[in-house]
């Protein structure tokens, strides 16, 4: 974490690291991504190999120490959100789903043991994908990640575990879990290994986010050791840390879809002819345009403040909550306006403007999905 | 052997070009500014050969101001072995820089050269043939193949009649073309390690170059908006139409 700076203004300056590493990512984006996306979400799958591709361009390990096999780079929320703003501009579900493994290995680094770190971060090095992914969000149609249902019990040396979750990246894949449960009254983090007794996935299909697999998780009476407790017993676990840099990983990631949905809009108007003449000249149009790029930006800069803030170790909820209720209404917005300024060819599958807009009805309700 | 690749510092291809409002050069305050993608996939050309064990040591130089160093540090994240800047104004022309690179052809005792074909940015296409010339040594420009064998290089050209195949000994001066290859993704881990390795700086005077432009430019503007075309009703009209414009 870079130390405290002061809180005003913030600085939006990309280090070199991070220019080099966006040239890259949005190369990888435009190639890799956006030319797989309609398939992708026709089979509901991501393509066979796509996550190892991720895996090798060093995203998930990069900030992991380089004594469990990382790349040493500091840990950085800002170059993570990078990131996942421009594959989120390449698809916003196999972007979700190639970060989901980063999430955990971040909190792991943040809040983890010792032991916990040295057992589990040089997972997410290998050259291969390691499917892991928090699981939060619970199946209920008032789900407030304030109020966890799921239980942890302390037995003998560990915790049980009873409760479900719904739309976890990779559920039944998963290789690692972390499961927020409700342990004294208190959320705490549990690191949950696949197999274990107690644990059955179902998948769950869904109007957007079809490649990212995602699954609805029971736990019933998974006995897990006192060692799967995230954090240490002196250090208080911080939760809503974990639940704000989440939320802001998925705001990231909605921002790269919003951009892809305004850069697709300006082009479409521009060329589009109908009396005679492009229709942006159409004021009704040409404000809508304008309006997707104004909260677009607004919405970047909303996050970019929140994410800015918890890099520089200060306290960033405030900033969070505004940059996640924001964009959780105007992703929809201009996912839907978007579909709008196409008219009938918005409705039809030819164009992808139906696709980003599935995809962000997905930012209100997903949490725990990416942690930045 | 030692492989020197010439990158350029560009506006980058996605951005729309605007010219200044007194017509003194093209706006780029604030724009985004990458390496030249002829050079990008030079460079991953002269890569590919070190990985295949024919040449030791791959070597970037960028001419230009302090600025150049950001595309400097992308192609050593790539994987260049080191890199040096050349101080000069960032409008050198096509001779000046091929005869800073001939200076530095000859300080680094470098047997090949791996040039872009030409920049984006002022399309001259000069450099290469130029720098070749001051060699006197062999250049194969156009390159969409390049095989080593010793002390000569196998060299697949782009040609207006398709493609030609030639052999020129080296030291050579070859020129990539857009299908020489595909440059790969920089790997995060590599920006780290890039970091440590050295960027040279130097000036013209240091390695004996004029930089005094031979050219005035008197003048930058946009090109004309195309005319929109017409639609001809059926083939007797257009044949119609390419008698009219004395084009049959």
């Amino acid at each position: 974490m870079a130390e405290a700076k002061q809180d005003l203004p913030f600085d939006l300056t990309l280090t070199d690291d991070q220019r080099i590493t966006r040239e890259t990512m949005e190369r990888f984006a435009e190639s890799e991504m956006r030319s797989i996306s309609r398939d992708a979400d026709e089979a509901a799958a991501a393509p066979e190999g796509f996550y190892d591709k991720v895996i090798e361009l060093g995203v998930n390990m990069m900030s992991i120490p380089e004594e469990f096999g990382g790349g040493g780079a500091p840990r950085s929320p800002v170059s993570n959100m990078l990131i996942a703003e421009d594959l989120g501009k390449g698809d916003f579900s196999l972007a979700l789903g190639a970060l989901a493994p980063l999430g955990v290995a971040n909190v792991i680094m943040d809040q983890g043991s010792a032991k916990q770190k040295e057992k589990w971060l040089p997972k997410f090095t290998e050259e291969t994908f390691y499917p892991a992914a928090i699981a939060l969000v619970e199946p209920r149609a008032t789900f407030d990640a304030q109020d966890i249902h799921t239980t942890a019990t302390a037995s003998g040396d560990g915790y049980v575990l009873n409760g479900v979750k719904a739309l976890v990246p990779h559920g039944a894949e998963a290789e690692l879990l972390m499961v927020i449960a409700n342990l004294e009254g208190k959320p705490a983090a549990f690191l949950v290994e696949k197999g274990a007794a107690g644990l059955s996935a179902e998948s769950q299909e869904a109007m957007g986010l079809r490649p990212m697999s995602k699954a609805k998780i029971t736990l019933e009476e998974v006995k897990v050791g006192a060692d799967a407790l995230l954090g240490e017993k002196e250090i208080e676990f911080d939760y809503q840390r974990l639940v704000d840099l989440s939320r802001l990983g998925v705001c990231a990631a909605s921002i790269g879809v919003c951009q892809a949905v305004l850069d697709y809009v300006v082009d479409y108007t521009n060329t589009r002819v109908a009396f005679g003449e492009p229709i942006s000249h159409r004021q009704a149009v040409a404000f809508m345009v304008a309006n997707i790029a104004i909260e677009l930006e607004g919405m970047r800069l909303l996050v970019y403040r929140a994410v800015s803030k918890a890099e520089q170790g200060l306290d960033f909820h405030k900033e969070a909550f505004l940059a996640h209720s924001f964009a959780s209404e105007r992703t929809m917005e201009i996912g839907t306006n978007g579909v709008q300024l196409l008219g009938g060819h918005g409705f039809i599958r030819e164009h992808m403007v139906e696709l980003w807009y599935r995809n962000l009805r997905s930012v209100a309700i997903l949490e725990g999905t990416f942690h930045l | 052997m030692k492989i020197l690749v010439p990158v350029k510092r560009v506006v980058d291809y996605n951005v729309r070009i605007q010219v200044k409002s007194d017509n003194s050069g093209v706006n780029l305050d604030g724009v985004k500014m990458s390496v030249n993608p002829f050079d990008e996939i030079a460079v991953e050309e002269a890569l590919r050969i070190k990985e295949r064990g024919e040449a030791e040591e791959v070597i970037a130089v960028t001419i230009g101001d302090s600025a150049a160093q950001e595309q400097l540090r992308t192609v050593l994240a790539m994987g260049c072995d080191r890199a040096i800047l050349v101080e000069a104004p960032s409008d050198l022309e096509p001779l000046a820089v091929a005869k800073t690179l001939k200076a530095l052809v000859e300080k680094e005792d470098a047997q090949l050269v791996i040039a872009g074909k030409q920049a984006i940015d002022d399309d001259s296409g000069q450099v290469a043939q130029m720098l070749a010339a001051l060699l006197s040594c062999a250049q194969a420009t156009f390159a969409s193949k390049i095989e080593l064998a010793g002390d000569s290089a196998k060299v697949t050209r782009e040609v207006d009649a398709g493609l030609e195949t030639i052999e020129v000994d080296l030291p050579a001066v070859v020129s990539a073309d857009l299908r020489l290859n595909e440059p790969r993704y920089v790997k995060l881990p590599d920006i780290m390690k890039a970091k440590r390795k050295p960027i040279d700086t130097l000036s013209l005077a240091e390695l004996g170059v004029d930089g005094t432009n031979q050219l005035t430019v008197s003048n930058w503007s946009a090109p004309s908006a195309r005319e929109p075309g017409i639609k001809v009703e059926d083939v007797a009209g257009l044949v119609g139409k390419l008698k009219e414009k004395g084009l049959l």
